[in-house]
C-alpha cells in the first residue's frame, strides 16, 4: 500500500480551483462504514432503557468514536451520512424505527446534537493525536466529555423541553440520568481511540 | 458473520392509493405532520394530524387497525411513559396532544417506509442532493457512500455479536473495552479494504464528466 502523503502534500492543489480537499475513495469509505458503525451500535440490543424510553444504547459511543477517530471533517460526514439513513426511513435509530417521525419524539435533540458533537470531539481529537505523546486516553476522554456536555446534553434538554413539553427542571432531571452512561461510554470511546491510533497510525495525522 | 439483513426491510407489498402516490408527495405530508405538530402544539392539531395519518394508513394501504397498532409496538413503552407523565403532571388533554401528536408522526413516517421500496427511496434522497451540487456536493460519490453504508451494517451487527460472544466465553463479557475494541479495528480494516477495492475498480473518483449524458431521469428523453 503506497503512503497517499506524497500526493497530497505536495502542491498538486492546483489543478482544482476548490480550495477543499478532496477525499479519496478510502476516506469516503471511512465515512461510510463508520455511518455503519453507529447504526449497528443503535441496534445490536445494548443497556437496558432509561426513564422516558430515550434509550441507553452504544449509539453515542459511535458518534463520539467517528470524531475522535476520523477527525472533524470525516466524523461529521459519518454522523450526517447515519442521520440522512434514519431521516429517509432506515430503522438505524435505537428504539424506534426511523423517519421523519423521529424529529417529533423526544429524543429529536439528541440526534441533531450528534453531528455537532462529532466535530467538537473531533476538532479537539485532531490536536491531541497530533501534539501529545502521553496521556492521549485522559485528553481523549475530556475532549469526549467536553463535546458531550457542550452539545448532546444542551439540545437534548432543548428536544424534551420542546418534544414532549416538559419544563426545564424536568427535563435537567431526565438528561441527568444519561450522565452516568455517558462519562463511561466517553471513557470507553478514549481508550478505544488510543488502541485505533496505534493501529491505524496514518488516520489523522498524514494530514500534518 | 450473521443475518442481520432482514432488519431493513420495511417495505410491504400492498394495495391502495399510498403505494401509487409519488414518493416526493408522500415525504413532503410525512414531514409536513411532523413540523405542523411541533410548531402548532395544541389538541386540534394533534386531532387532525392523527385523523389523517389514520385515514390514510386504513384507506391507502389497506391496513387493519390490528396491524396499525403492531406498527406503533416498539415506541409503545416510551408513548406509554410520556402519556402516563404528562396526565398526571399537566393534565390529560395535554399528554393527549404531545402523545397523539408523536403517534401522528411516528405512523406518518412508517406510512413513507411501508409503502415505498427501498431502491425508491435511495433514488429519491439522492434526487433530492442533485441541486447542491453547485455548492460542491457530488450525488454520485453521496449515493456511492450510501450503499456502502447499506452494506456494511449487517457485516458490522454481525462482527459484533460474534466479537461479544468470544468475549463472554473468555468470561470477559462485562469488559466493555474487550467486546468493543475488536469490532472499532475490525470496521477501520474493512474500510481500508473497501476504499482500495473501490480505487482498484476506478470507483468513487473524481471525473466529473462521467455522468454526464448517462442520466437516466433526463428530462430532455
Amino acid at each position: 500500500m503506497q503512503p497517499t502523503e506524497k500526493t497530497v502534500a505536495g502542491p498538486a492543489g492546483s489543478s482544482l480551483p476548490s480550495s477543499r480537499k478532496r477525499w479519496d475513495t478510502t476516506d469516503l469509505s471511512l465515512v461510510a462504514v463508520f455511518a455503519a458503525l453507529i447504526a449497528a451500535l443503535a441496534i445490536v440490543p445494548g443497556i437496558p432503557v432509561g426513564p422516558l424510553g430515550v434509550p441507553i444504547t452504544l449509539q453515542t459511543l459511535g458518534v463520539m468514536l467517528a470524531g475522535v477517530v476520523l477527525g472533524p471533517a470525516r466524523g461529521t460526514a459519518a454522523v450526517l451520512l447515519y442521520l440522512v439513513a434514519g431521516l429517509i426511513g432506515l430503522p438505524v435509530f435505537s428504539g424506534f424505527s426511523g423517519g421523519f417521525g423521529v424529529l417529533a419524539g423526544p429524543s429529536a435533540g439528541y440526534l441533531v446534537a450528534f453531528p455537532l458533537a462529532a466535530l467538537v470531539a473531533g476538532l479537539i481529537a485532531v490536536v491531541i493525536i497530533r501534539r501529545a505523546t502521553r496521556f492521549r486516553a485522559s485528553l481523549l476522554f475530556l475532549a469526549c466529555l467536553a463535546a458531550s456536555l457542550l452539545t448532546i446534553h444542551p439540545l437534548g434538554v432543548a428536544g424534551l423541553m420542546v418534544n414532549a413539553g416538559l419544563p426545564l427542571r424536568d427535563a435537567i432531571l431526565i438528561d441527568a440520568a444519561y450522565l452516568p452512561g455517558d462519562v463511561l461510554k466517553n471513557i470507553l470511546a478514549a481508550l478505544l481511540a488510543v488502541s485505533v491510533h496505534r493501529a491505524f497510525p496514518r488516520l489523522l495525522s498524514r494530514r500534518a | 458473520m450473521r443475518g442481520y439483513g432482514s432488519t431493513l426491510g420495511l417495505y410491504q407489498h400492498g394495495q391502495g392509493f399510498l403505494y401509487r402516490t409519488p414518493l416526493s408527495l408522500k415525504a413532503v405530508a410525512s414531514l409536513a405532520c411532523a413540523v405542523a405538530v411541533v410548531t402548532w402544539r395544541s389538541p386540534s392539531t394533534t386531532a387532525i394530524t392523527l385523523t389523517v395519518t389514520l385515514c390514510a394508513l386504513l384507506i391507502g394501504a389497506h391496513l387493519s387497525p390490528l396491524r396499525i397498532l403492531r406498527m406503533l409496538a416498539p415506541a409503545a413503552p416510551m408513548l406509554a411513559i410520556l402519556a402516563l407523565y404528562q396526565g398526571l403532571a399537566q393534565g390529560w388533554l395535554r399528554a393527549f396532544t404531545v402523545v397523539g401528536g408523536i403517534t401522528a408522526c411516528l405512523l406518518a413516517a412508517r406510512a413513507v417506509t411501508l409503502t415505498t421500496p427501498m431502491q425508491s427511496l435511495l433514488d429519491g434522497v439522492v434526487r433530492l442532493v442533485r441541486p447542491f451540487r453547485v455548492v460542491g456536493a457530488d450525488p454520485e460519490r453521496f449515493a456511492l457512500a450510501l450503499s456502502i453504508m447499506l452494506r456494511s451494517i449487517p457485516y458490522l451487527a454481525g462482527l459484533f455479536m460474534d466479537v461479544r460472544e468470544a468475549a463472554r466465553a473468555r468470561g470477559l463479557e462485562r469488559n466493555a473495552r474487550v467486546a468493543v475494541t475488536p469490532l472499532v479495528i475490525g470496521a477501520v480494516a474493512y474500510a481500508h479494504r473497501t476504499g482500495e477495492a473501490l480505487a482498484a475498480r476506478g470507483l468513487g473518483e473524481h471525473d466529473g464528466d462521467r455522468d454526464r449524458g448517462m442520466d437516466p431521469h433526463d428530462p430532455g428523453a
